[in-house]
């Protein structure tokens, strides 16, 4: 009898410890947040925002952008900052975009109207940035991003900047290269297989080859899927590739496990033709691990920025500080945007965002940095928003490593074509 | 009274809001202010049909994406203000919450849950498919408060005020309304529900489209005011639930407040979280989300809000005194019904029910007068109890007929036989636990009273007729048996019943007990009732019973007077045995 | 007759991820069965199991196949300790509906938790076991069986066998199902109702370890994979009947099948409604699944 009671006695105690404690917590954590005050940091630095993933499926590439945004600022800050602005450093300001809309958009508000930054940077997924800077505009901070979606920069707004070439060139770009690539090999492409899932960034790249360029040159798709992500099993496409042998395959894919058991299901099931994906998670090192450098060989990407020749000191540099296989377009991108808004900080010769946003409007670099980081060379935007001649890469993973294979004049290697 | 206070507090709360609305001042604190009202609008949706009625709903996201999508869409295509769109996407989730809640209500439990579980993931698939997976809400350069975009968050703050505010006052609606008790009693106990009167299936559905309407709202107000971007993701995906749950359950659910503390805790919460420690420990906030849950269920599973109120009670105890009153055998007020005159009352002919092959109840017909007590006796397993349900409407008779003042009620519903004036108690008694006592009867009351009013004096009326009255205010808990016995009388009685079905109602009393319950019956039949018992105390029902009925294996093998049934030889053989015989013999001598 | 090929290769391809959804889920019925808990957290333990194999698998370059087999009195243990520290505390006999419904939500927050973990130490980089028996198949004439998912379905053929007899056969096994029919009974017959809701509960982490550790042959490991499959996992286990270990084995093989051949006749994008339709459909019109035994109806 005595023993329950005091049984009781010590739960009850616990139980209200515990109320007690996560009241203080929720108590604490509340007056913490209404009192939240703002990093410090040196007065003269000049900051810049980076919102990207950095937690959920996501933070692996927004681990990867926010490194070669670091590195940019190093370089930067080392060799004496911001001179139109007296040297002041740049500080990078970092946000969590998480994994849902809310929290991407949370972030930006939190970060843009806490914090006096001159621009920002991010946020990989277009919806995020979709979201991110309908913040931006309405708080009249520039915004620069590599996402490639089309409707990022149809929305009439002044302070968006796209660097990348948006999907639409890129699937238009990637056409060109591998039809001629397969005539110098002797080879005419007719049919054409549409592979990718249903995520804003594939669609934009699928379906205008379907619509308009594959039909322009006289090529026919046929296989045409799309998935909701997760992809459950490989089979059934890999299944219907077999029966339709197109010449060539389009694919894009963002959620990594989909695009890995694809390539297993392209092995598993013997087939051998040529593979043309769209963005960067088609060249990032965990391919090596999880599927093997076998499997995703020749297989070629069409990404915003990718190493180009002469960039191999960069690279060095990258792979020494971060301690990752190659650098791709991810911290590439990051890198030259960072850069690009130095430069219009030099042009504007001021830290206020609407000179920056000017300046960025009035950029035209043919050197430096920049330009050398992003094809062709030139960093000068429309109207819109949108890089003018923006270029994209193809990549083409070689002996397992992913090399710049086209425009010519940027390829660091020869683009293989191993189907016949 | 207490309602008073309820609306002062309401009151309270939006006044405060409003002072919170303009003292803010960081736009990213009126961001917050905006989810957490955003997000106690969801909790209080989601608590009228899983908090007030008890189904656990996993996907009233399907109801908040459907009012982002339909908000957005029309936009982009017809240019509807979505002001307007709002309650266009209002109006689709209500016409979803029927759709979805015809087929789905048939289930309980962990079913339900499942079952609504399928709907928002379905619709994320369809959106992918029909090509929305990312619809960008368009800035509004011209006339942008027509498309709902301020420049001013306090303008999003007050939209969503005036949605939340709403919605609390709905709840506070519900609570002190039939619907609100209705539901109540069908979350303790479904069964005992319908045979008091409560048309189950209507009450949740209607619950349910009250439900959806709040969360389309909010979906719509979100889409506008947090998101910009609509995916299929962000507002069917399963955080929306979470979200939902977590503030709801560590709130408390089955209440107003409840949701409304929930969501000024974990909002603001979540939020601090992200934003201090967010990026070093990413993942943190679904760590906390996580280990609320956990704790809150072992701890406080009824919510924060309840636990809160508990000790708050206990404090001010009401002396629930144990006195029964000597009652004054006051006749209860009975509806006026048309009564055929002449006849019997209940007839029943050839009812038979099986289950799984074995016939409980076979071919069984006998009839019942006006103002008569009928008592039916038998073997345990002779399908006494089975026979009750077939005639309350809880079982289906396989054959045959059951008529009520000239009418069949086969086949009827319970909640539909009980209004047509037959009550029933049951074997165990089974009240509303969460329901005070007055409250219990009222459920009955409400069956052929619309307000509460008059209700609550309906079921004062019926429990001094049984002599409870000074416990109208207390919980059940902690009632005897007898008076538990009582209270499920006076529930009958409060319904309006003319015909009462007691189940064993002598079981576990002791002597006193049964002269009180065998009191209680005589005054029922003085008042005008009829009625029905089942017993196994012979002797008892020998003192009140008018005539006796005798079910073995499931047939009627005698009726008729109690005398000359106890000396059936049939009946002996069966049920009472010839001890019993030698016993009448020296009880007569 | 070129229809006829595909089908018995999309029937073979479902089937055999088929044997490994009814490995996953014959440890959800049973815990289901057993005390009556829908565990939410099921396809998290799945995603450790992956990770624990692929540990083994990097550092003592043990074949995952093997590894995974070790992964199971681990996870038993784990378990175990969940039950011990976490749900036996819900038993408390007041209200079997709300007890039921705290397990629910307790579950739900224990997946949240594990995932989040997860997220929060294991780097987010996707990792994989890489084995050439992954992208090698079978050649049945026409027909490709992947190597890798057929030693996943031999596997998991063989432990649903062995949990069967275990259950049937063993005395540990029927004081088990004892307790499942009726715990009060059991209890006056000395069977620890406890203890037996403890190894019960066990047993079904375990076997979703081992699941995992199965589905790293061929999947990809992230931190959220747990996600993927549970929704799976619960259709299954409804179309089985809720507390059949037997009825959720072959309702795993059947989902697999179901996914597979719906591609005969629906685009790629539409497969998951068809498992959507799936649950609807048996919850609507046979709620008892097909070998369930009471429901709780309404």
């Amino acid at each position: 009898m005595k023993k329950g009671s005091r049984r009781r006695c010590r739960v009850n105690g616990l139980r209200f410890a515990t109320i007690v404690v996560a009241l203080l917590t929720i108590g604490t954590s509340l007056l913490v947040s209404l009192a939240y005050l703002p990093s410090s940091s040196a007065a003269a630095d000049v900051k810049i925002a980076l919102i990207v993933p950095l937690s959920g499926r996501y933070a692996r590439q927004g681990q990867l952008k926010k490194m070669g945004a670091e590195m940019a600022i190093d370089e930067i800050n080392a060799s004496g900052g911001v001179k139109a602005l007296g040297g002041a450093n740049i500080a990078l300001v970092t946000a969590d975009a998480g994994d849902t809309v809310e929290k991407a958009v949370s972030a930006a508000q939190r970060v843009l109207t806490r914090e006096k930054v001159v621009a920002g940077i991010g946020a990989w997924l277009s919806s995020f940035t979709l979201g991110i800077t309908e913040v931006s505009e309405r708080l009249h901070i520039p915004w620069v991003t590599l996402s490639y979606a089309d409707p990022i920069t149809e929305r009439g707004y002044r302070y968006v900047f796209q660097s990348s070439p948006v999907a639409g060139i890129q699937a238009t770009r990637a056409l060109d290269l591998v039809v001629d690539l397969a005539k110098a090999n002797g080879r005419t492409l007719k049919t054409a297989a549409l592979v990718g899932d249903t995520t804003a960034t594939s669609v934009a790249f699928l379906r205008p080859l379907k619509d308009k360029l594959l039909p322009a040159k006289g090529i026919s798709v046929v296989v045409d899927e799309s998935w909701s992500p997760p992809l459950a099993d490989a089979t059934p496409i890999a299944q219907k590739l077999r029966s339709a042998k197109p010449d060539i395959v389009f694919y894009g894919g963002i959620n990594f496990p989909d695009s890995a058991l694809f390539l297993q299901k392209v092995k598993e099931f013997g087939l051998a033709m040529p593979i043309v994906g769209v963005g960067a998670q088609m060249v990032s090192p965990e391919f090596l691990d999880v599927v093997g450098k076998d499997l995703v060989n020749n297989v070629m990407a069409a990404v915003a920025s990718h190493p180009i020749r002469g960039q191999e000191a960069l690279i060095e540099k990258f792979k020494k500080r971060t301690g990752e296989k190659f650098m791709t377009q991810d911290p590439l991108s990051t890198y030259a945007n960072v850069w690009i808004i130095k430069e219009a900080l030099e042009r504007a010769r001021s830290a206020d965002p609407t000179a920056v946003r000017d300046a960025l409007a009035a950029l035209d670099l043919t050197s430096g940095p920049a330009a050398s980081s992003l094809a062709p060379g030139r960093i000068r935007f429309d109207e819109r928003g949108r890089r003018v001649g923006a270029t994209p890469i193809i990549a083409q993973w070689q002996g397992g490593e992913p090399v710049t294979v086209f425009p010519a004049e940027l390829a660091t290697h020869k683009p293989a074509w191993p189907w016949h | 009274m207490r309602r008073l206070r309820s609306l002062g507090t309401i009151a309270l709360v939006i006044a405060a809001t409003l002072a919170l609305t303009l003292l803010l001042q960081e736009r990213y604190h009126h961001r917050i202010l905006t989810l957490v009202l955003l997000w106690a609008t969801m909790g209080l949706a989601w608590n009228i049909i899983s908090g007030y009625a008890g189904q656990i709903s996993f996907g009233h996201q399907a109801f908040f994406g459907i009012g982002a999508y339909t908000t957005v869409l029309l936009i982009l295509s017809v240019r509807l203000t979505p002001w307007a769109g709002m309650l266009v996407g209002a109006a689709a989730a209500a016409v979803a919450a029927i759709v979805i809640g015809v087929p789905t209500f048939r289930l309980g439990g962990i079913y339900f849950a499942l079952a609504t579980l399928a709907y928002p993931l379905i619709f994320r698939i369809l959106m992918d498919f029909l090509g929305y997976q990312e619809v960008p809400i368009p800035l509004a350069t011209s006339r942008p408060g027509f498309y709902m975009q301020f420049a001013d968050p306090r303008a999003y703050d007050l939209l969503s005020l005036a949605v939340f505010a709403v919605t609390l006052l709905m709840s506070h609606w519900i609570e002190n309304s039939r619907l609100g008790y209705s539901l109540r009693a069908l979350k303790e106990n479904q069964h005992v529900a319908e045979a008091m009167g409560v048309d189950t299936f209507r009450c949740k559905m209607v619950a349910y489209v009250l439900s959806a309407i709040p969360a389309a709202l909010a979906g719509a107000i979100y889409a506008h005011a947090i998101l910009f971007v609509v995916t299929p993701d962000a507002v069917f995906g399963i955080q929306v639930i979470v979200q939902t749950l977590v503030l709801s359950l560590v709130g408390g659910a089955g209440s107003k407040w409840g949701p409304v503390l929930g969501a000024a805790l974990m909002v603001p919460v979540s939020e601090t979280l992200d934003a201090t420690i967010g990026d070093v420990l990413p993942g943190i906030h679904g760590v906390v989300y996580g280990l609320a849950l956990i704790l809150i269920m072992l701890f406080a599973p009824e919510g924060l809000y309840w636990r809160g109120h508990a000790l708050l009670r206990r404090r001010h105890a009401a002396p629930g005194s144990g006195r029964r009153g000597i009652a004054a055998p006051s006749s209860p007020s009975r509806p006026v019904r048309a009564t055929a005159v002449g006849g019997p009352l209940l007839e029943v002919a050839g009812v038979s029910v099986s289950f799984l092959g074995l016939r409980a109840v076979a071919d069984v017909s006998f009839s019942v007068a006006p103002g008569e007590i009928l008592g039916i006796i038998g073997p345990n397993g002779a399908g006494k109890t089975t026979l009750f349900n077939a005639l309350n409407g809880f079982l289906a008779s396989a054959r045959g007929t059951v008529r009520f003042r000239g009418e069949r009620i086969d086949g009827l519903a319970p909640n539909a036989i009980c209004r047509r004036g037959i009550g029933r108690t049951f074997q165990v008694p089974r009240t509303f636990a969460h329901l005070s006592v007055v409250e219990n009867v009222m459920v009955g009351a409400f069956a052929r009273e619309r307000h509460r009013g008059p209700a609550r004096e309906l079921a004062l009326q019926a429990l001094a007729f049984v002599g409870l009255e000074s416990h109208a205010d207390r919980p059940p808990v902690g009632l005897t048996t007898l008076d538990l016995r009582l209270l499920e009388l006076s529930r009958c009685v409060a319904t309006g019943a003319d015909l009462i079905l007691l189940d064993e109602p002598l079981a576990g009393l002791s002597r006193d007990g049964v002269t009180a319950i065998l009191g209680l019956i005589g005054r029922l039949r003085a008042a005008g009732f009829t009625v029905l018992l089942i017993e196994h105390t012979i002797r008892a029902l020998l003192q009140i019973a008018d005539r006796l009925v005798v079910l073995d294996h499931g047939s009627l093998i005698a009726a008729g007077l109690p005398g000359d049934v106890t000396k059936n030889p049939l009946v002996i053989e069966a049920y009472l045995g010839r001890r019993w015989l030698r016993h009448v013999e020296t009880l007569r001598t | 007759m070129i229809f006829f090929t595909e089908a018995v290769q999309y029937l073979i391809t479902g089937l055999l991820v088929g044997g490994v959804y009814a490995l996953m889920s014959i440890g959800l019925a049973l815990i289901f069965g057993v005390m009556r808990v829908m565990n939410f957290a099921q396809g998290d333990f799945l995603m450790l199991g992956m990770y624990v194999t692929y540990y083994f698998a990097a550092a003592g370059g043990v074949d995952p196949l093997l590894g995974s087999l070790l992964a199971a009195p681990l996870f038993f243990l784990v378990g175990v300790v969940v039950y011990r520290t976490l749900l036996v505390r819900l038993r408390k006999g007041r209200d079997p509906q709300r007890e039921m419904d705290a397990q629910l939500i307790v579950t739900l927050g224990l997946s949240l938790l594990i995932s989040n973990a997860a997220l929060m130490t294991l780097s987010p980089t996707p990792r994989g076991l890489p084995s050439s028996y992954a992208t090698t198949p079978f050649l049945v004439g026409p027909l490709l069986i992947n190597q890798a998912r057929s030693y996943a379905f031999l596997l998991a053929i063989i432990l649903s066998v062995l949990v069967y007899a275990f259950l049937t056969r063993t005395d540990l096994g029927k004081a088990i199902r004892a307790a499942t029919d009726d715990a009060e009974a059991a209890a006056y017959q000395g069977i620890n109702v406890s203890r037996m809701h403890q190894v019960a509960f066990g047993i079904g982490i375990a076997l979703a370890g081992t699941a995992g550790g199965l589905v790293a042959t061929y999947h990809p490991i992230t931190p959220t994979v747990g996600m993927d499959f549970i929704v799976l996992m619960f259709v299954a286990v409804v179309l089985g009947g809720l507390g059949s270990v037997f009825g959720a084995f072959l309702g795993g093989l059947l989902i697999g099948v179901v996914q597979s051949l719906t591609l005969l006749f629906f685009p790629l994008q539409l497969q998951n409604i068809a498992i959507f339709a799936v649950l609807l459909l048996t919850l609507y019109l046979k709620p008892r699944g097909l070998f369930g035994q009471r429901v709780r109806e309404v």
